[in-house]
């Protein structure tokens, strides 16, 4: 393969200088997929700002004033903060963990051979299938005797455990895609098992490192019931569960609710397009290297 | 050498003195936190059971904001037979299930040992409260509600005050209508509770059958002619009194409507009282034009809820613990504060109600006076039905707004699901 | 190189079986166990039934058949037009056409919010009084066509799929990651030989990712036969049974009905299913590794 150098315009190899008629429909996708991807978070900033009885009597509405009232009072009401940085922690751990000790499994499954290997991968996957219902009652009582209830240790090896069949997938998949005269070439240069695995496939599925790992962190981001039943204390809960101050049975904020769902999802937002931005340099970076 | 000693002594004597004054931990999860009406309450009252015990006994709130969560998580606990040494029962019933795993206190002595404790319990609450001639909890909420409604529009469709008959009322329905006026908020999403207390109402006051239906804890046949009737009443009142997101709306639309303007009437207990006054929900002066009153027929809702449990615990030290904590958060001093900061009227009626409380909450004063005219009172529907039921409640209340479902046939879809506790 | 390889081989498993057996296992064994019992909280009793539980599910129980329908119906809706949806647009983007990165995150964003906050932005989409399509069709005059779309046994079905129909960034990011990291050599190749544009996206992307692909169909097959919170958050299974499937009649039937052995036996089921697709899903796209 041809090097290109890493300019605005090299690393364009695939764009094709096609007329412009014919790029309208995919032009129109775009636009259309975006139009539906923006309107929940601009319904919800929205929403932040107006009264409780605009939200309740006109969905389409725009604000009449901008008063950060809603703001203030979803500080008030619930320790969002203290939750927000706590869902930081926890989620950036069991995330990193996560990949890190699942992708080594992945690469077993893509790339070995031994006996009953497909039985065991079956085995595995079948985590993906068992209820969420069925798993709270038991994984309280393991967490519980394992001595990690309340504990951040506890949340993040749930969450390294329910992100674990998706990264095996995934991972799974991207091993499996990486041409193997590579790897046997590494071999026959005499390297080892671990050398083989971190120097050369890992850097070949940069890609699906990060898919897997933009999506251990938004299950982990925005799981609710471990969160719940597992923890007491201010000091370990999570931000998902802040959300829930702001309805009752018989009370309701919802300029407050808005308010914490904005505070809540914009950071992710940011921290999500910085982290795509660093995979896509990798991407690019991986692809010259291939 | 005698130094030595004296120094030894003298370590265990704080050691074992240390030990004696060792702070009892409670744990207390609660839902009512965030925006619950009760929350300032449960705040103060556990600010106050902590400085009252200092060094001895320390509520730890474990915060739990959402009234579903919370049992979704005592569940989980109960399951694991891990729970914390007080829960609250409230309207869930949590009683019969933590009392079928054997995991209750029996507070029967505890209350019989303190006459003023004693004297909390009517005949209500006592029954509410107890299996089997033991108790086993203790009520702090009254759980009184009528409904409420907007003067204005009453005036403007030339309608003097609330209806004192059934036939009276669904001429006022009739009448607010011609007005171009929608008459009812009504809900079906979780578990319908604006819509049941109409229902609740209307079987309530259907004659001697009526009233002990609804007198009965966990009724297991909803096939009588009483529950028929009002459902047939509650499918008219979707049909033609109600505004058009009722059917699947939560109480947070129903409200709004009142709270806005567009309904007349609202059922509903006196803690939404505060809410005609709060500017981001209802508009400026709106509070003055809400009246109160009882149901048709002299009914009100009056019966004390299921309250605070005592769970066995291995330490016994917790459980007394435990049972000083019920027996302040449900004292006259907790159900005061609850009146005068919530408006929620006691449960007791030891308790006064306040010339603060009057002051505080003007139309609860109002209702008081109203309530004296009650001559049928019973719980809500949602108090003594199975758990299970509020879900079908939800489900199925849509096809008996549309017409799909008929009153019996709905009827019978409760009687089943009230056949799968068996 | 096999017999050396052995000991790296069970390193490499070893966190990933690590997570299974404190996480998962426990929890399949009970619910494969006491499915075989009438196992209830209220009132309290275990007494062996063998398979009665799921005589009574097939045979009897109509809203069981409802429940299964209405999620084999939702599984094949989302492995097919919910990843159709994203797949497209991660073959356009795979082009880089200006602003692809852009689009990338921003598509990614109704992925990010959590599912509460969904649901509650539907619910007010949907809205028969002040609703967003509602008002829509008002101001185009044709209120005639206005409808309580959630809550209408006509239209609930249809109104719930779309919640999570039209957010496929999950998809998009997945596909996109793997073609990506593809040999752009083979598609200039492909060029070369005069293929058409759909021609390049078709016969030479698309298998190239067909990896990937299986995976997310695994993804899309599991994510529905899980899927709880955003119908128990709108509908909750209504209006009558039109909207329930598994996973929502599970929690009821544990939660609220405390029938924990009937409960399971629906456990059993919808990990049947998800074994029976999973099988399916690799077959079909002949991923297995041997």
């Amino acid at each position: 393969m041809t090097q290109r150098p890493l300019t605005a315009r090299g690393d364009s190899g695939l764009r094709e200088q096609r007329p412009f008629h014919a790029r309208i429909p995919a032009f129109l996708y775009m636009l259309l997929c975006v139009l539906v991807a923006l309107f929940p978070i601009l319904w919800v900033v929205m929403s932040s700002f107006k009264s409780n009885a605009q939200i309740l009597s006109s969905a389409v509405s725009l604000p009449t004033a901008y008063s950060f009232e809603g703001y203030r009072m979803a500080l008030e009401v619930s320790p969002i903060l203290r939750y927000f940085f706590n869902s930081v922690v926890i989620t950036m751990l069991s995330t990193f963990l996560n990949v890190f000790l699942v992708s080594l499994a992945a690469y077993v499954f893509a790339r070995t051979r031994f006996r009953g290997k497909n039985l065991l991968f079956s085995i595995l996957a079948l985590s993906m299938v068992i209820p969420m219902t069925a798993l709270m009652q038991p994984v309280y009582q393991v967490i519980t005797s394992l001595g990690l209830a309340d504990s951040l240790p506890g949340l993040v090896l749930v969450y390294m455990a329910l992100n674990m069949p998706l990264t095996l997938l995934i991972m799974r998949a991207s091993f499996a895609g990486v041409p193997a005269s590579l790897e046997e070439a590494a071999y026959i240069d005499g390297a080892g098992f671990m050398y083989t695995y971190f120097r050369v496939m890992l850097p070949l599925t940069k890609g699906g490192l990060a898919s897997a790992a933009v999506m251990a962190f938004l299950n982990a981001w925005n799981e609710f019931t471990f969160a719940l039943v597992l923890t007491k204390s201010a000091a370990v809960r999570t931000l998902p569960l802040s959300l829930s101050y702001f309805t009752s049975q018989f009370s309701f904020n919802y300029t407050a609710l808005f308010a914490a769902i904005t505070m809540a999802v914009l950071p992710s937002i940011l921290i999500f397009a910085v982290f795509q931005e660093q995979v896509s340099q990798s991407l690019v970076i991986g692809a010259v290297k291939g | 050498m005698k130094r030595i000693l004296s120094l030894l002594l003298a370590v265990v004597m704080v050691l074992g003195l240390g030990s004696a004054l060792a702070e009892i931990k409670l744990d207390y999860p609660t839902f009512q936190v965030g925006v619950n009406t009760a929350a300032p309450v449960i705040a103060q009252l556990v600010e106050e059971f902590n400085a009252l015990h200092a060094g001895q006994v320390v509520i730890q709130v474990e915060e739990i904001p959402g009234d579903a969560n919370y049992i979704d998580k005592i569940k989980v606990l109960l399951n694991a037979k891990d729970l914390p040494p007080v829960i609250y029962g409230a309207g869930y019933n949590l009683l019969d299930l933590a009392l079928a795993s054997d995991l209750l206190v029996d507070l029967t002595p505890y209350v019989e040992a303190d006459p003023e404790w004693q004297a909390m319990y009517n005949d209500k609450a006592l029954e509410v409260n107890s299996r089997d001639g033991k108790i086993y909890g203790s009520s702090a909420e009254g759980n009184t509600i009528g409904y409420f409604y907007n003067k204005e529009l009453f005036e403007q469709a030339g309608i003097a005050g609330p209806a004192k008959t059934w036939d009276e009322f669904f001429a006022q329905l009739d009448t607010l209508k011609a007005a171009g006026i929608t008459p009812l908020s009504m809900d079906t999403a979780d578990s319908a509770w604006v819509t049941s207390l109409w229902m609740g109402a209307l079987i309530a006051t259907s004659g001697e059958a009526g009233q002990a239906f609804m007198a009965q804890m966990m009724p297991d046949d909803y096939n009588t002619p009483e529950v028929i009737g009002a459902l047939e009443k509650i499918q008219k009142m979707f049909q033609e009194y109600t505004t058009f997101d009722a059917v699947g709306g939560k109480y947070e639309n129903a409200a709004n409507a009142f709270l806005s303007g567009q309904t007349a009437m609202i059922a509903n207990g006196p803690w939404m009282i505060g809410d005609f006054s709060d500017t981001t929900k209802a508009p400026e002066g709106f509070a003055d034009k809400v009246g109160v009153a009882i149901y048709p027929e002299g009914f009100a809702y009056d019966e004390p809820i299921q309250g605070y449990l005592v769970t066995r615990q291995q330490d016994s030290a917790v459980e007394q613990a435990a049972v000083e904590m019920v027996k302040y958060f449900t004292g006259v001093h907790a159900q005061t504060v609850a009146l005068e900061k919530q408006g929620m009227l006691p449960a007791s009626t030891q308790v006064e109600i306040t010339q603060t409380a009057k002051d505080n909450f003007p139309l609860l004063a109002e209702f008081v006076v109203a309530l004296e005219g009650a001559v049928i009172r019973s719980a809500t529907t949602q108090a003594t039905m199975y758990p299970n039921l509020l879900d079908i409640m939800s489900a199925e209340l849509p096809n008996l707004a549309s017409g799909a479902m008929t009153p019996e046939q709905f009827a019978q879809a409760l009687t089943e699901g009230a056949a799968k506790n068996k | 190189m096999q017999r050396r390889q052995a000991g790296w081989i069970a390193l490499f498993l070893l966190p990933a079986v690590a997570l299974f057996l404190t996480i998962y296992a426990i929890p399949l064994g009970i619910t494969l166990y006491t499915s075989l019992f009438d196992y209830r909280l209220f009132p309290n009793r275990m007494v062996y039934v063998g398979l009665a539980n799921f005589a009574q599910l097939f045979a009897r129980d109509a809203q069981f058949h409802r429940a299964l329908v209405n999620n084999l119906v939702w599984i094949l809706l989302h492995t097919t037009l919910h990843i159709a949806i994203g797949a497209v647009l991660a073959l356009i983007l795979y082009k880089k056409p200006r602003g692809w990165k852009a689009v990338r995150v921003i598509y990614m964003i109704p992925s990010i919010i959590s599912n509460a906050a969904v649901a509650m932005i539907f619910a007010n989409i949907y809205n028969p009084s002040y609703g967003v399509i509602n008002s829509l069709l008002k101001s185009v005059g044709l209120a005639g066509m206005q409808r309580n779309w959630l809550y209408d046994p006509a239209t609930s079905f249809v109104s719930v799929t779309m919640i999570w129909t039209l957010f496929s960034g999950y998809n998009t990011t997945l596909i996109l990651s793997q073609a990506l990291s593809l040999d752009s050599s083979v598609l200039e190749a492909a060029r070369v030989d005069g293929a058409s544009r759909l021609q390049q996206d078709f016969l030479i992307v698309m298998p190239l990712v067909k990896h990937m692909l299986a995976t997310t169909m695994i993804m899309a097959a599991t994510y529905m036969l899980q899927m709880f919170d955003l119908i128990y958050l709108t509908t909750r299974g209504g209006p009558g049974v039109t909207t329930t499937n598994l996973p929502l009649m599970l929690y009821k039937t544990a939660m609220t009905e405390n029938n924990y052995g009937y409960a399971n036996a629906i456990g059993v089921v919808i990990i049947a299913l998800g074994v029976l697709f999973m099988t399916l899903i690799n077959k079909l796209l002949r991923t297995r590794e041997d």
